[in-house]
């Protein structure tokens, strides 16, 4: 029914031709397939939960021109202007904006004075307010009280007594245990710090780093040369509420430069060479995927070119159109499984050494059949036009001279 | 066997329209070995396609075995072009890439034949035009008498009522012609229906009977037996 044995006896005598698709077709495949899977890896590391109400944030950056400035005071007053406007839902300050490329973090153990096996984790310095402001959702445990929030000096030595920490975090600290009430140590020294909440989820400063999502929040306001605020607005508030922010700060203490700017922005920079990454991969893989189809197109044109008599003799010994059509179609898929089969061993040789010397993801065998599915289609589709043509060619070119 | 009645046939293009055919008719019974000759250009190879379902005639009425084919759909066409007509071109038409079992198996696959049917036709078919020996050869590997008579292997394999040959010694010298003209005979022997497109008078004067070609008409129609026709010639 599909020639098989003919085909590939013909095929082998066109085997130059043939070949140099089949190479094409491995190649795209292997770029194809690995390009792919990081562009999976960045697409969903860019769709990971937060756990925080981004699209309602905003954050303030502020500092004052006076040397000797009441910090503690200032912000005390600006949190409470922030608070009272139209549209907030709620305000904190921080010493770091989540998810802007920008923290602090430290090594924490489960034991004092130890100084290996300890976890990473970024933390930040807020106070009572920072679970409604960010929107997390505390799942255990309770949140700060006004008495556990202390102000120190930039230069004070100070260690804080509570503290609330992700479930990420909680999870590599504690395995399988409750996290709440348990005490853990900063590198090196031998103060406690209880643990009294657990938040569901908060990805931190950096949404690329390995370990994303282990963070740890204390009640403290370090006075220095400059301070932060996220305000939450109702949703769909965040642009009105933003117009007016600045005004109304700057009206309260005109002494301080400030800077706004939503979380959505910088989030969006801190995502930038996801972004890049992916639109670039996507267009090397679009453009990878068209050549290999205009190639196919090509080799199939000239080949039925090639074979017009060949086509009209088959005709006239009794093929159908959908003979004609089936053997280019057919013989094209020989050609494309060929390709494909090698692509797929050159795939996976590539993502080995990726793997290995860039740590990207590993290929899976679903993804990599997908793209061979994709590309045998592309080859197929691209083929059709030029078999349905070499179908249309008239028995009668059999008896034709020339 | 085969019955043309007032068959028509004009290719147009913008500005000229052509009559390859006009008011061509014709009657071939089963068993006869016809000639057709004429000058170039007369309307032999349009008759020819018409006549093997190449091609649809522009009018008229053509029957192949009793059966109307003149509004036959291209999928009807094919299937009576595989199943009762063989086809013996002057250029030989063997495909290049396949050796001379896969060329003769090319017909037989079209007619949904089981491998072991094709591969008994193929090997009966080599032997009856002697290359047996020759199955796994090239075309290419082949004079241009095996290549013929190989493409009359072809024609032959799927045992069909009514066989159509283009100058089948066109390109062969004369002894290689003579060994394919004597091949033809010997098929229509056993009879198979024969219509021959020919230059060639001493060729033509060997069927039983010929009919020239001129201007798109049937203009001479000579009956008899190959011995009078070799005399009327």
């Amino acid at each position: 029914m599909f020639e098989l044995k003919p085909m590939l006896s013909a095929l082998w005598r066109n085997k130059i031709s043939a070949l140099l698709i089949a190479v094409q077709l491995a190649l795209t495949l292997a770029i194809v397939s690995n390009a792919t899977v990081i562009v999976q890896d960045r697409l969903e590391k860019m769709a990971r939960p937060t756990g925080i109400a981004v699209s309602d944030i905003i954050s303030v950056t502020f500092m004052p021109v006076p040397v000797n400035y009441d910090m503690a005071g200032a912000v005390a007053a600006d949190l409470e202007l922030l608070r009272n406007m139209p549209g907030v839902v709620d305000a904190t300050v921080t010493n770091q904006i989540p998810l802007s490329g920008s923290g602090s973090a430290s090594t924490y153990f489960t034991e004092p004075n130890q100084e290996i096996g300890g976890e990473n984790a970024n933390y930040y310095q807020t106070d009572e307010h920072f679970i409604d402001t960010l929107g997390l959702n505390l799942v255990a445990g309770r949140n700060f009280t006004r008495a556990d929030f202390d102000v120190i000096g930039p230069n004070d030595t100070y260690e804080p007594r509570v503290a609330i920490i992700t479930q990420k975090f909680a999870d590599v600290m504690f395995p399988g245990e409750d996290a709440v009430g348990k005490y853990f140590y900063s590198g090196g020294d031998g103060e406690p710090r209880e643990i009294i909440g657990v938040v569901e989820r908060h990805l931190g400063a950096w949404p690329s780093w390995s370990k994303a999502g282990q963070v740890a929040f204390y009640p403290l306001l370090v006075t220095g040369n400059h301070k932060r605020y996220l305000i939450r607005t109702e949703p769909g508030q965040r642009d009105t509420v933003y117009k007016q922010i600045e005004e109304k700060l700057a009206e309260r203490d005109p002494q301080r430069v400030i800077h706004l700017d939503t979380l959505s922005k910088r989030m969006a920079q801190s995502y930038i060479s996801d972004n890049v990454m992916v639109k670039v991969l996507s267009a090397v893989m679009t453009l990878l995927t068209f050549i290999v189809a205009l190639g196919i197109i090509g080799l199939t044109i000239f080949w039925i070119n090639q074979r017009n008599k060949q086509i009209g003799v088959r005709r006239a010994l009794g093929a159908t159109r959908a003979n004609i059509s089936r053997y280019f179609l057919v013989e094209n898929t020989l050609i494309a499984g060929a390709g494909l089969a090698i692509g797929m061993a050159a795939a996976q040789v590539i993502n080995h050494f990726m793997v290995n010397q860039f740590s990207q993801p590993v290929l899976s065998i679903p993804t990599l059949l997908v793209c061979a599915l994709i590309l045998l289609g592309v080859s197929v589709t691209a083929a059709l036009v030029p078999a349905i043509r070499a179908a249309n060619i008239s028995p009668a070119m059999a008896t034709r001279s020339v | 066997m085969l019955k043309m009645h007032n068959i028509r046939k004009s290719y147009r293009t913008d500005t000229i329209e052509t009559h390859a055919l006009r008011d061509f008719s014709l009657q071939v019974n089963e068993g006869e070995f016809v000639s057709v000759t004429g000058p170039s250009g007369s309307g032999k190879t349009t008759f020819l396609n018409i006549a093997g379902l190449l091609e649809t005639p522009t009018g008229g009425q053509y029957l192949l075995d009793g059966e109307d084919v003149s509004s036959l759909n291209d999928r009807d066409r094919s299937r009576l072009r595989n199943e009762k007509i063989g086809f013996i071109f002057q250029g030989f038409n063997l495909i290049p890439d396949l050796n001379l079992f896969d060329n003769i198996d090319v017909p037989l696959r079209y007619r949904g034949f089981n491998a072991k049917e094709r591969k008994k036709r193929i090997e009966k078919v080599l032997e009856q035009v002697g290359l047996s020996a020759r199955a796994k050869h090239l075309p290419a590997q082949l004079s241009g008498g095996q290549q013929q008579r190989v493409a009359i292997a072809r024609a032959l394999a799927g045992e069909p009522r009514f066989l159509l040959a283009d100058e089948p010694t066109g390109n062969l010298d004369s002894l290689m012609a003579r060994q394919v003209m004597e091949l033809l005979e010997f098929i229509n022997e056993w009879g198979t229906t024969i219509v021959m497109v020919t230059h060639d008078p001493d060729l033509a004067r060997r069927a039983h009977r010929n009919i020239q070609i001129v201007d798109g008409q049937v203009s001479d129609l000579q009956h008899g037996t190959i011995g009078a026709a070799r005399e009327i010639a």
